[in-house]
């Protein structure tokens, strides 16, 4: 495999980020090869960049499910695992409409709780390492991140000032 | 006539360049400044140093939270809950008076965040944080409040499902146990939501900070640099939760009322209850956000750009409506009450009006209905912060009143003549203003601490707005980038 270098390019703008992203594409790069950063939420269509697949949702209906069955075993179950169940009123022992605020509530939280906790497994959060990153990204600067050949380094550099990047550098780690 | 032709032209062309420079001075949506220079205004107004006045009010608050909250607190736990006024018929007081306003206040942050992103308001974008701290906080206060009125409150966990020597499981037949769950969900449902969005002004916070801030920041913002994936998970997490976190808010006040309907008692036993609490609960917090808001505005550096007259009148028309909204539920739970004709809730109607504390339901009508009709109907004078933020303190001295009314008061006349006894606080004071200094105090030390501006939120609305000429007609118009 030829050797590589991560690249990285930085724009003021929205338009000439997106010019870039599909001119690294005609240069041969593939859409995983290249990454971007921002700090507004920069959608990909407006980049021209494949939607990023997110397992949030699915994360989240599993977290409702989850909710769901503890809330069926406080329910169901509970009541009968000990000797002397209690008795309100002329309710049953598994009451109706109040087992139904159980059920909604404990849905509702495992669903929010696993939604909490799928941005955080889907993003690898927390993450202190060090990272590429550039600062002026929460500035309002789109940063385009891309890999490739080394041989090709000054093509590709040329390339991204010449559509106006603000700067084209070697991407390196850092302590965020 | 050539001539007064072309300035005819002339002067509405300046009309509409004039027109122009109108709209962005009063939208903040269509006068966006460099996301760098918003960036350090934001940064600016948390860590410049605080004056002598904020010390001084800090230092009065935190005198009034040792000892409303915590002194009087611990006299509470070692003398007993004798030291409260609650007696009989009076078991429950202004803790749970204090509850409900809490639960109520907590409910503004939720319907600004998620009601009105759902229904894409854009004016909602700058106070949201504002808004959802307050729900935090909020919460934070009904707790104690709660655990005040347990009395032996290390014994909280009994209210939990779990199992006991006695082979008694606690069943979910009480309303008070759907409390427990219900305001467990919202809580830490809306914790989880304010977090979310705060995640990127954190990353921005910790980009532009040194020191114990940055360390401070960098452990907060979780590695966040705002990759496409990062941004997809964020963006996918706050639908769901905007979405999801609506019933919730509406289950909370809903059940919360259910501790009072799903009694039998005079005056409590309603079935519109629920909608009427959820109301009042809006009516409460939309009335603390805007006095927030003007106090954000008045004393936080740089405020002014961001919060502006227009987020005003937009939460004016809002404190109207759900005005309106209230006195129609409070009008339609009176006239059935009245009009089922049963003695004991005449005898309690009647108590409410012209009984010792009658005073207190006339302020209520007064403060919730009359004041906020009579000035919140003007564009101009919803449009002026103290004013409206006034507005705001009424309603919310109003809101209270209203659940002293159906609590204390109510409780006062039931169907045993014999035990009609008012009920006179007693260490409940103290620690209510406890509470309520508690929540200032934990909003002054955010205010130093995280970016009560939303700027992405602000930058993204930014690019979303524009002005766009129809003929000769400039519009404001949106474009859904989401």
């Amino acid at each position: 495999m030829a050797d590589t270098v991560h690249l990285l390019a930085v724009f003021s703008d929205l338009e000439p980020a997106a010019d870039a992203i599909d001119q690294l594409r005609a240069l041969g790069l593939s859409d995983n090869d290249i990454n971007t950063i921002s700090g507004v939420p920069v959608t990909e269509a407006m980049l021209g960049r494949p939607a990023a697949w997110s397992n949030v949702p699915r994360i989240a209906f599993g977290g409702a499910i989850l909710g769901m069955s503890a809330a069926a075993f406080l329910v169901f179950i509970a009541p009968h695992w000990y000797p002397y169940p209690i008795q309100v009123g002329t309710q049953a022992y598994v009451p109706g409409p109040p087992s139904f605020v159980l059920f909604f509530e404990l849905t509702m939280l495992g669903m929010l709780l696993s939604t909490f906790l799928g941005v955080f497994l889907e993003s690898y959060f927390p993450n202190y390492r060090p990272m590429n990153y550039v600062k002026e990204a929460s500035d309002g600067k789109i940063a385009v991140f891309f890999t490739c050949p080394s041989e090709s380094k000054d093509k590709f550099t040329k390339t991204m000032n010449a559509l106006g990047a603000e700067k084209v550098e070697v991407a390196e780690v850092e302590q965020l | 006539m050539t001539y007064d032709k072309k300035e005819k032209k002339v002067v509405h062309a300046e009309h509409h360049a004039h027109g122009d420079d109108h709209f962005r001075e009063k939208h903040l949506m269509l006068d966006p400044l460099p996301r760098g220079q918003m960036n350090d205004m934001v940064m600016e107004s948390m860590t410049e140093p605080p004056t002598w006045k904020f010390w001084l009010v800090f230092g009065i608050l935190s005198v009034i939270v040792a000892y409303g909250l915590f002194y009087s607190w611990a006299r509470l736990i070692i003398e007993g809950v004798g030291i409260a006024g609650v007696n009989r018929p009076s078991y429950w007081g202004i803790f749970l008076v204090n509850t409900v306003f809490w639960i109520g206040i907590s409910h503004a942050g939720t319907f600004i965040s998620a009601i009105l992103r759902v229904f894409r308001a854009e004016f909602r974008r700058p106070f949201t944080r504002a808004a959802e701290l307050m729900t935090t906080f909020g919460l934070v206060q009904a707790g104690f409040s709660i655990f005040m009125h347990l009395g032996r409150v290390w014994l909280f966990y009994w209210l939990l499902p779990y199992p006991n020597e006695r082979m008694l499981w606690p069943n979910m037949h009480s309303p008070l146990s759907w409390d427990l769950i219900a305001i467990t969900t919202y809580l830490l449902s809306s914790t989880m939501y304010l977090f979310l969005p705060l995640i990127p002004d954190l990353a921005m916070a910790r980009d532009k900070s040194t020191g114990w801030r940055k360390i401070f920041y960098r452990t907060l913002a979780l590695g966040f640099r705002g990759t496409e994936g990062e941004w997809a998970h964020l963006r996918n997490a706050m639908n769901i939760f905007a979405w999801a976190i609506i019933p919730v808010m509406f289950s909370v006040h809903t059940i919360v009322s259910w501790d009072f309907a799903a009694a039998t008692r005079p005056g409590w036993n309603s079935t519109i209850f629920g909608p009427y609490f959820i109301v009042g609960a809006l009516h409460s917090g939309m009335g603390a956000v805007i006095v927030v808001l003007a106090i954000i505005r008045a004393t936080m550096k740089n405020m002014k750009y961001f919060i502006r007259p227009e987020h005003f009148d937009a939460i004016g028309k809002l404190m109207l409506v759900i005005s309106m909204g209230w006195a129609y539920f409070f009008f339609n739970d009176y006239m059935v009450q009245w009009y089922g004709g049963d003695k004991w809730t005449k005898q309690l109607l009647h108590f409410h009006e012209g009984g010792p504390l009658g005073w207190m339901w006339f302020a209520m009508l007064i403060c919730n209905i009359a004041i906020p009709w009579a000035v919140l109907w003007n564009p101009k004078w919803r449009s002026i912060p103290w004013l409206v933020s006034m507005v705001g303190i009424f309603i919310n001295v109003g809101m209270w009143l209203e659940r002293y009314i159906i609590i204390p008061i109510s409780l006062t006349i039931n169907r045993m003549p014999f035990t009609w006894r008012m009920y006179t606080p007693g260490i409940e004071i103290p620690l209510g203003i406890g509470t309520l200094a508690f929540f200032c105090l934990l909003y002054m030390a955010a205010s130093k601490l995280i970016p009560l501006i939303p700027v992405w939120e602000v930058q993204e609305g930014q690019m979303a707005h524009k002005l766009t000429k129809y003929g000769r007609e400039t519009v404001v118009t949106v474009s859904e980038l989401e």
